[in-house]
């Protein structure tokens, strides 16, 4: 907690405006005190931890307003999840069953913005720094649920050295970037240079409305898991619908996502994933749900059997599993002050496991002990001037007025 | 939640949906041909707790590793009295400490047994073989080098010395390497040479008269003078005589070919290891490198097996017949005699090469009619071929008539 007092204190120092013009700084930060416990989570043993995670800080500077704008984001999780946190299912950048910690620079971006009118949204926007590629949906961090979706690395592409142009016109958006397609090694790894705009995305998205949006995405993605290059590519699809009430107390998402690998121009496997999540708040309480259903590749493990080699050794993989998760989530804001939110919630997930490729050099029944995986997770999320954050989506791609708060539609507690 | 207008809505979410339906598709396994006559099985030794990983034979004993987890880790060394038509189990080693096993081979002299050892730190473990059925400990050898898994461990004599030819994986920020380690004392191992190696992997080497072939992933085999190259190289300083991308990269195992019949040496099979999934599918071709001008190796030739990828092998050299382990695809045996660079038009490629399948070069494959197979490694010994199974175990089959 003692990150949470720095961050209360710099508060003061950096007051916000109150003149309804964008602030010259906004600062935000959150963070998750929660206990999980996985019944099986390996081997048929049961097993509960607690963790400080999704430790973040959060700010932006626009000294010129849209002219130019600076984003971080700082993620303390490799300090607070080092060994990673249960999350049955998920996988990526070398840990399995467990997520893994973000990079501390999780974001810092430069982006200027040129509207076509005085108040309309069209315009068009340079993006460069490290962040998100145009690809795919919201950060989990920035949606209802503490525990992640196992599409992680399906649906979103992140932490990469990235230069994306964008342009809006009226309720129609389009996005090009290109970055590095290497994955993180490490908390405090960066980008590698010798891989800059080796790989490419983009993205359409349509508004139909103020308070909805449809997106669809496409990526080429050069040797991610193989740091040095030399890996398995991957290309990537995505389509999703987004929708939120004109109040901000309901929210809905509908996501498709496949990553396809390829050795070379020949294609190899395919994961897909169908995800679904509703939230809604009433007075002080609010409730989600979130179907999910994902292939991810199962590979070996290391001795810590929550991990895998990274990179791997060959191209191969021991299986392919598909998880069919429900997630339900209760949570209260005890105390919602201007810019305060304190959380209690509880999730509830139930996995089901199965192999999809036979025979499989991995059995989930056999190495969980069971093809059904409970977990649930109590805890509290506490946030401070997050209440307008997206994450994924910068400049005129921000659906969004002109000079709103941090980016896009906003939920209170998200 | 309120939504403005319900027809707008639908809308919106048939361009999704659309998407969602025109996404469908398969990678399910292809199953491979089995047209060629069948290599007559003997027998079956079954392990069914662990997955089977690599073979090696050595008089009326094989022995076998395993791989990753299946009820239990890969961490096992099995022992085999291979007299009978059926491999019968006698004893396991469990190597401590690991999470799989490799490579395995026993000494040129039958006096050692080398294993090699992933994931971090990795190691080889060497064995007194003094009882073949008792492995004895010598030594562990483990060092920031090896770190973090010895992927393969080939032992061969160069020069009257035991050598051990380590390549190790790749980690985070640190490439592939060779390590050579001179284990003619096995209780104290020497490291003698290391270098970064691959693109991006050094999966195996192989070593033939004071030549070393290292296969180098997608920058597919390099040669090197070790002492038979005629540049003044050893062991312990390599020197490059030349090197060949095959086609496709994914240079995994190698054999230099010394025909028997003719004293032939201008072929070596090159093995392509492309993705796979383990007990389910597997990509890869052989291809056939003519190395007589060391200094400009060239792809001649290759085979292809639809629905299965190929990876150790072994060469009865006698007869000129390349056995290859292709995992799902089971065991093929491939006819390697005569002129491989040379071909009626009608079996060639596109690029100029040989195409041996087309030229009807499969002799025969096994085991046939026993369920889905995996085959990792093959070796024939005593009259007899071997394989070893990572769903079943250890086949024993007769070689081609």
């Amino acid at each position: 907690m003692g990150v949470f007092m720095i961050i209360f204190a710099s508060r003061k120092v950096f007051a916000q405006s109150e003149t309804g013009r964008p602030d010259l700084i906004q600062l935000g930060a959150q963070a998750i005190g929660v206990v999980t416990r996985e019944s099986p989570a390996i081997h048929g043993q049961d097993l509960t931890e607690g963790y400080l995670t999704q430790p973040l800080v959060m700010a932006q500077l626009t000294p010129w307003g849209e002219l130019l704008s600076l984003k971080t984001t700082i993620d303390f999780e490799g300090a607070t999840i080092k060994r990673g946190e249960l999350n049955a299912g998920i996988a990526g950048e070398g840990y399995i069953d467990r997520r893994h910690p973000h990079t501390y620079l999780h974001e810092i971006l430069l982006t200027s913005v040129k509207r076509f009118g005085m108040n309309g949204p069209s315009g068009i926007s340079l993006t460069v720094g490290k962040g998100f590629a145009p690809f795919g949906t919201d950060d989990p961090m920035a949606r209802p649920f503490e525990k992640y979706p196992i599409n992680h690395h399906l649906s979103q592409i992140l932490e990469r050295a990235v230069a994306i142009g964008a342009v809006r016109a009226g309720s129609w958006m389009f996005e090009a970037g290109a970055f590095n397609g290497d994955e993180p090694t490490g908390p405090g790894d960066t980008p590698n240079r010798d891989r800059y705009w080796d790989s490419w995305s983009t993205r359409a998205s349509y508004l139909p409305w103020r308070q909805a949006e449809l997106q669809t995405s496409y990526a080429r993605v050069k040797s991610p898991e193989n740091a040095s290059g030399g890996g398995a590519d991957q290309r990537k699809q995505s389509a999703s619908i987004r929708l939120e009430d004109p109040q901000h107390s309901g929210y809905a998402l509908f996501e498709w996502s496949r990553t396809a690998d390829y050795s070379g121009s020949t294609r190899t496997f395919t994961f897909n994933s169908l995800l679904a999540e509703t939230w809604a708040e009433y007075d002080r309480v609010n409730g989600a749900l979130r179907i999910e259903r994902t292939e991810r590749p199962d590979e070996q493990r290391l001795a810590d059997e929550f991990r895998a080699p990274l990179p791997a050794s060959d191209l191969s993989i021991a299986g392919r599993s598909r998880w069919t998760i429900v997630s339900a989530r209760l949570a209260a804001s005890l105390f919602s002050a201007r810019s305060f939110v304190a959380e209690p919630f509880v999730e509830i997930a139930k996995a089901r496991v199965s192999p999809t490729l036979k025979p499989s050099g991995f059995d989930p029944r056999q190495f969980y002990g069971s093809s059904r995986i409970w977990t649930v997770s109590l805890g509290v999320k506490v946030g401070f001037d997050m209440t307008h954050m997206r994450m994924g989506r910068y400049g005129v791609a921000v659906a969004e007025q002109p000079g709103g708060k941090m980016g896009g539609m906003s939920m209170k507690g998200m | 939640m309120k939504l403005r207008s319900l027809s707008v809505q639908r809308r919106s979410l048939v361009p999704a949906f659309a998407l969602v339906m025109l996404a469908c598709g398969s990678d399910n396994p292809v199953t491979p041909p089995g047209t060629s006559p069948a290599l007559v099985t003997l027998g079956v030794g079954i392990v069914a707790d662990r997955f089977t990983a690599e073979i090696n034979v050595r008089g009326n004993y094989a022995y076998t590793t395993t791989w990753g987890f299946r009820t239990a880790p890969g961490n096992a060394v099995k022992i085999w009295n291979v007299t009978g038509d059926t491999p019968v189990l006698v004893d396991s080693v469990i190597v401590d400490n690991v999470r799989t096993l490799g490579d395995i081979q026993a000494s040129d002299d039958g006096q050692l047994l080398v294993v090699a050892t992933e994931f971090s730190p990795g190691s080889i473990m060497i064995y007194n073989l003094a009882d073949p059925t008792k492995p004895q400990l010598i030594s562990r050898y483990t060092t920031p080098l090896t770190d973090p898994g010895v992927h393969t461990a080939e032992v061969q004599r160069v020069n009257g010395r035991l050598y051990a030819f380590l390549c190790i994986d790749p980690a985070s920020g640190t490439p592939a390497r060779l390590v050579i380690v001179d284990i003619t004392d096995p209780a104290a191992p020497q490291q003698v040479f290391t270098a970064q190696m691959g693109s991006p992997f050094v999966h195996d080497v192989y070593v033939r008269d004071g030549i070393l072939i290292t296969a180098l992933w997608n920058e597919g085999i390099k040669l090197w003078d070790i002492g038979g190259g005629g540049l003044g190289g050893s062991v312990s300083n390599p020197i490059p005589l030349g090197s060949v991308a095959t086609v496709g990269g994914e240079a995994h195992n190698v054999w230099w070919f010394h025909n028997g019949a003719t004293g032939e040496k201008r072929f070596a099979f090159v093995g392509q290891e492309g993705s796979g999934s383990v007990g389910a599918s597997s990509s890869g071709d052989i291809h056939v490198v003519d190395v007589s001008n060391f200094s400009s190796p060239h792809e001649v030739a290759f085979y292809h097996l639809d629905g299965a990828g190929t990876h150790n092998f072994f060469v009865d050299e006698t007869r000129g017949i390349l056995y290859a382990a292709y995992y799902n695809g089971g065991v093929r045996a491939i006819d390697v005699s005569g002129d491989l660079s040379s071909c009626d038009p009608a079996n060639k490629s596109a690029d100029g090469r040989c195409d041996l399948a087309k030229m009807d070069r499969e002799l025969a494959n096994g085991p046939v009619d026993a369920g889905p197979v995996y085959i990792w490694g093959v070796q024939l010994s005593g009259g007899h071929v071997y394989a070893s199974d990572m769903l079943n175990g250890i086949w024993k089959m007769n070689p081609v008539p």
